[in-house]
């Protein structure tokens, strides 16, 4: 996952051998007591709020458009089936400064279209994978250029230019499809596309308000603090966004929704002397620029990075290590939405490419039968927290919901656009992408649940029990995972790797110790199974998701785990040395005494 | 406040060239650009500083320490807005600065210059951070460090790897010195330019502009894109040498596409520069140029294909300005190429007259020289002047050719000869990470130059006497940078990129047949083959009318540019290298033309929205 920086995923491949797994049976069972772990969550369902005076004349062109269209699509030789419009238009403000002064000063707004054109049928159409996965049927995608305002030739003539490029290209994409499937000896019989229900909703128009000048400001002080210690880079950033998206396609749906979002960056980095590019970064996220930290709270996030990178700078490079770890709340968010959420993305398990790591184990037991995880993108609020993935409809015009993914133990079922799987006929709302990029089933709130939990501390106390069961040193605590990746390619290990930031090694005695420059490694299935106990906190991660449909805002929230055992290992580490010269003094700099006094 | 301004002006030579009175008070406009608030004094002083410790203190035990070290510092202002069929599609104002390091190790005779690392494309020497907008010399002090230290870094593993590849017979020359050195130089006078048109100023223009491509049934997409922005520049060396210098540009950009008959996509463009937007056309002159445009697809739609054609080719106006452009401006640097880069590479990087001093070149009529001390010629502003180059040296008028005859090259300070100098025409950069002696105001002149009548008359019996019953007439070339962001599926777009022949020039846009009786006939498909330098000695007559033109010229390739999108959103370009040519028409006695069909497409699937009556 996750966080700006970090690839999410990674497909491609072959039909893999379907695992036959035994029920898990963990080889210690710790007993649990019968108490859930916590989570308060606050909801809203697709349809609140809806508005019908609010509507933009916007709809009503779309929806035209695409009528006319389709009149014309459907009675061609190669006919299309389905046509959807998506028009996001974002305003994006940037406000950056580093080290005490302004470096980014942007405020852009930008008005994207993506249209899909699908030829052929339900059943069979331009978008079947080929055989052979050389991409000749994969479309041009692109964020298209649309007028503002509302005008209606204008509209009308961006979405005819687009709509026009697109049929042609899937017209082309279908002949493909068929020469391929003409060389098979079998073919799958699920079909290429879910229909759905026609959705009308109207969310009235979101404002976007700040006071700039005091953000500057803000992020001014904030960057001044944060380059210090051994920090030789030091930043603060607030992204305000006021994004409206309007939707229409062939099956009636017309949606209006508009929301902003608001994101805070405090960042220090330093290379440690033996090249290591150490760097603490923080975000904080929230619907609006009001839901951000106020200054005292801005001054603990900075204390924590700046705390946090001088322990990294004094901290020793670790070796690697098998043995028990308790992956804390966050931490175990991002290693759920890694190591299981990409997995059980829908369109995975149809790809012949892809490992299809959980394809045949739906009714199987794959972790503990106290866990349970779910997605639901219609939680506003975990413990609190505003939470990233919270949306209404997804990008292909269907309703968000809660979507069962593993249910006391068993694995349950899987995140669907509307690229239908064996036995999964139907889209359950996240079908995700960011403008310009084919949308593909992506998560939204990621939740893992316990139902069975001990306190934190206590959990503490399990992992050294088991270090003195496994005759081990020490065992691990990792607090902050920065991101990972993971490959679902079936020509390739079906293996992930996160990248943690604070990790700790946890002696018998109590001692703790900062530990950098390693990887947590491993594979899927046995990670799953190596889960021995949950925390009653839980806490959530909130970041962004970069995978072959883009970047999507996300959330994982989950329970600290105790993993019976857990794989770390060596991270790359750049033979470059820190900067040769001590950084500059600015007291030699006659001229900028001020400003050095003024820090 | 004007007598100040004047003065300031005249230094720094925007006003030199044939600027009429009335151009030259509108230049002297009495808003102008406030001095940068993000680099002062204190900033320039807080960089040396650190450029002095670095030459005292930076180096790796055992390793050299660097011999020369210098900063560039760029603070850019743009102001852009695109519209289409009257509404605005984007308007952006952007501001960032940035800090250029730039570190030489080993000794002007032999050091890790102009060398492409073998797989280490990125390994240059030089490192770019960014700048806050608001002058803070403890900032600026500390980006300068890491920059520094950066680039030294590299040049160390440069220099490793030059000095291996020249033992392994690299194609150095080891009597030729790698740098040279230079006079300092002192000057912390900033030139004073006109204030930027506003965004709002922009977006109106825009959306009045492509309003007038509404009640064109036949144009699928068109776009009007404005801009203006400013660069400044501040210089800084361990010579000594301390200057500034500014740019200052305005553009427009009309964009449209139609479809012809046969389904080939079509697509034309209007591009025109200045330094502030009063050197452009007026709202009158644009729209005009907007309905030339439109009715250009309209009769390209039902135009005939080229068919197949050798003979003489006579280059006219913007298709003379993409004949000079394509054929002749990459190959009049006189900078080495570098070490190690590949022969593909190179061969798209220019450098087919290195070889050629002393030689004739070019027709005996023809004589080309580089001013970029020149603002403006023939009463239109040029965009390519500059007072100081990349590398610090002052700007310079040379002749390249003479009567035909190859006297010298445009050279950077990395010399391709023992005593070579640089003659301040360092500008493009190539893998390697020198600077290349560049053409930026290429003035063309032609003795003994025809009127138009005459040089179509002198088509028509050149193509008489080969036998042709027609000659070829050129007009414009078309433009990656500006005319893609096409209607390409992907599929399309890899076939292209497989099939390419990137040696070829990009396809004519306006090109007509020529007959006997003077009758001109559009046609479309016209691809020239491949134009080697000795193309300019067959150049058998020009025009006796100089056209001139601005443009940037981009430093990715025509393939890489349609490929990628060049300006996808599209945004008048505001990245290249400013430059312009003044070219009179030009009539080539053998060309072979091919005819390309790329771009064939199946009709509308669906009709086009109703044009609304005005």
């Amino acid at each position: 996952m996750v966080v700006a920086a970090s690839a999410c995923g990674n497909h491609s491949a072959k039909p893999a051998e379907k695992p036959n797994l035994p029920p898990v049976a963990a080889e210690t069972p710790i007993e649990l007591p019968n108490i859930p772990s916590s989570l308060k969550v606050t909801k809203s369902a697709p349809i609140d709020g809806d508005t019908p005076s609010a509507r933009s004349p916007l709809l009503n062109i779309m929806k035209a458009e695409n009528d006319r269209a389709m009149v014309e699509l459907r009675a061609k030789a190669e006919p299309a089936h389905y046509l959807a419009y998506q028009l996001v238009e974002q305003r994006q403000v940037r406000l950056e400064a580093e080290g005490g002064a302004l470096i980014n000063d942007d405020d852009d707004t930008d008005r994207n279209l993506d249209v899909e054109v699908r030829v052929g049928t339900a059943e069979l159409d331009n978008t079947r994978q080929l055989s052979d996965d050389n991409g000749l049927n994969a479309p041009l995608t692109r964020p298209g250029v649309v007028p503002f305002g509302a005008d209606p030739f204008a509209i009308s003539n961006a979405l005819w230019l687009e709509t026009d490029r697109r049929y042609n290209e899937s017209a082309q994409a279908l002949g493909y499809v068929r020469q391929d499937l003409s060389t098979l000896s079998k073919r799958s019989e699920v079909p290429d596309f879910s229909s759905d229900q026609r959705e009308v909703y109207v969310e009235a128009p979101a404002t976007l308000t700040f006071d700039k000048k005091l953000w500057i400001e803000r992020m001014k002080r904030c960057s001044a603090k944060a380059l210090r210690g051994h920090a030789t880079r030091g930043s603060c950033g607030v992204t305000f966004k006021l994004t409206t998206a309007w939707f229409v396609n062939s099956e009636g749906s017309q949606i209006q929704q508009s929301w902003t979002s608001a994101q805070l960056n405090v960042s220090a980095g330093v290379k440690a002397d033996d090249g290591m590019n150490l760097s603490r970064l923080e975000q904080r996220f929230g619907r609006t620029p009001d839901d951000l930290p106020n200054d005292a709270a801005i001054d603990e996030v900075i204390k924590t990075v700046n705390t946090d990178l001088d322990a990294l700078h004094a901290a020793p490079l670790a070796d690697p290590y098998v043995g028990p770890a308790i992956l804390e709340g966050r931490a175990a968010g991002v290693f759920f939405h890694e190591v299981f959420g990409h997995r059980i993305e829908g369109h995975r398990q149809k790809d012949d490419t892809s490992g299809q790591t959980f394809a045949a184990q739906v009714g199987h037991d794959i972790a503990p039968p106290w866990l349970s995880v779910y997605d639901d993108a219609t939680i506003q609020t975990a413990n609190a927290m505003q939470l990233n993935g919270f949306y209404r409809f997804d990008d292909e015009g269907v309703r968000a919901r809660r979507v069962e993914l593993v249910t006391a133990g068993k694995l349950v079922g899987f995140l669907l656009g509307r690229n239908p799987i064996e036995g999964f006929p139907r889209s359950n709302g996240h079908g995700r992408r960011s403008p310009g990029l084919p949308p593909v089933s992506r998560q939204g709130n990621l939740v893992v649940e316990a139902s069975k939990s001990v306190e934190r501390t206590q959990l503490e106390k399990l992992l050294l029990e088991e270090v003195k069961k496994q005759n081990r040193p020490y065992g691990m605590v990792f607090t902050d995972i920065s991101g990972g990746f993971t490959n679902t390619s079936a020509f390739a290990p079906q293996a992930f790797k996160v990248n943690p930031v604070m990790a700790y090694r946890i002696y018998p005695d109590g001692r703790r110790e900062l530990v950098r420059g390693i990887d947590i490694g491993g594979t899927p299935l046995v990670a799953l199974q190596s889960i021995r106990a949950a925390s009653r906190e839980v806490e959530t991660f909130n970041g962004v998701c970069g995978a072959e449909s883009g970047w999507v805002p996300v959330s994982a929230s989950a329970p600290s785990l105790l993993i019976e055992k857990l794989e770390v290992e060596k991270s790359f580490i750049p033979p470059d040395r820190p900067p040769l010269m001590d950084a500059p003094s600015i007291r030699q700099t006659a001229s900028s005494k001020t400003q050095e006094t003024a820090q | 406040m004007k007598r100040v301004l004047a003065s300031v002006l005249l230094g720094a030579g925007l006003l030199v060239g044939n600027v009429g009175g009335a151009h030259a008070k509108r230049m002297l406009a009495p808003d102008v650009v406030p001095s940068s608030q993000a680099i002062t004094k204190d900033i320039v002083d807080a960089v040396q500083e650190e450029m002095k410790r670095a030459m005292n203190n930076l180096q790796i035990p055992g390793a050299p320490k660097p011999y020369s070290i210098s900063y560039k510092i760029t603070e850019v202002e743009v102001n852009d807005a695109v519209a289409s069929l009257g509404y605005s599609t984007s308007k952006k104002s952007r501001h960032f600065v940035s800090l250029e390091a730039r570190v030489r190790v080993g000794s002007v005779n032999f050091d890790n210059g102009n060398f492409v690392v073998p797989g280490g494309d990125d390994i240059d020497a030089v490192s770019t951070v960014t700048l806050p907008l608001e002058a803070t010399p403890r900032i600026a002090r500390r980006a300068a460090w890491l920059a520094t230290d950066s680039a030294y870094k590299e040049a160390l593993i440069q220099l490793r790897a030059k000095m291996e590849s020249r033992k392994a017979g690299g194609v150095g020359r080891a009597d030729v010195p790698a740098w040279t050195e230079q006079k300092k130089l002192e000057s912390d006078t900033q030139i004073a330019v006109p204030v930027l048109e506003t965004v709002a100023e922009l977006e109106a223009r825009a959306k009045a502009l492509s309003a007038e491509f509404r009640g064109a049934p036949h144009i699928r997409d068109s776009r009007v894109a404005v801009t203006s922005y400013l660069e400044r520049r501040w210089y800084l060396t361990t010579e000594g040498t301390s200057v500034t210098d500014t740019r200052r540009a305005s553009g427009v950009l009309i964009t449209a596409s139609s479809q012809a008959n046969d389904g080939q996509a079509l697509a034309q463009h209007f591009l025109r520069y200045g330094h502030t937007a009063k050197d452009l056309p007026s709202d009158q002159e644009l729209k005009d140029e907007a309905k030339k445009i439109s009715d250009l697809l309209h009769n390209q739609a039902k135009a005939p294909l080229v068919g197949r054609y050798v003979g003489p080719v006579l280059f006219e106006g913007e298709g003379a300005v993409g004949f000079v452009r394509q054929t002749l401006a990459p190959h009049l640097g006189g900078t080495p190429l570098p070490e190690g880069l590949r022969p593909q590479d190179a061969k798209q990087f220019g450098g087919a007259l290195t070889e050629k001093v002393g030689l004739r070149v070019a027709a005996n009529m023809l004589t080309f020289t580089d001013d970029p001390t020149a603002s403006a010629a023939f009463g239109k502003a040029l965009i390519g002047g500059y007072k100081i180059d990349d590398e610090g040296t002052p700007a310079q008028r040379v002749t390249m050719v003479k009567d035909g005859k190859l006297l010298t090259l445009l050279t950077s300070r990395t010399p391709s000869q023992r005593d070579a100098v640089s003659n301040g025409h360092a500008r493009r950069t190539a893998d390697g990470g020198a600077f290349h002696g560049s053409a930026t105001n290429l003035f063309i002149s032609a003795k003994g130059g025809l009127s138009a009548p005459a040089l179509k008359a002198k088509l028509i019996a050149s193509a008489r006497n080969e036998g042709l019953g027609y000659g070829l007439l050129i007009k414009r070339f078309d433009d990656a940078a500006i005319t893609s962001a096409p209607e390409f599926s992907r599929h399309e777009l890899l076939n292209m990129l497989q099939t390419t022949d990137q040696a070829l020039p990009p396809p004519a846009l306006v090109a007509y047949k020529v007959y006997p009786n003077g009758k001109e006939e559009l046609v479309r498909g016209v691809q020239l083959a491949e134009l080697p330098i000795r193309t300019w000695k067959d150049v058998i007559a020009a025009g006796n009318t100089p056209f001139v033109y601005n443009y940037l010229a981009p430093s990715e390739s025509f393939i890489s540019l349609r490929i990628g999108g060049g300006t996808d959103n599209g945004n008048v370009p505001s990245g290249g290298i400013e430059s312009a040519i003044i070219t009179p028409d030009l009539l080539v006695g053998e060309i072979e033309v091919r005819t390309s069909t790329v771009g064939q497409r199946p009709v509308p699937a669906v009709a086009r929205p109703t044009v609304p009556t005005p």
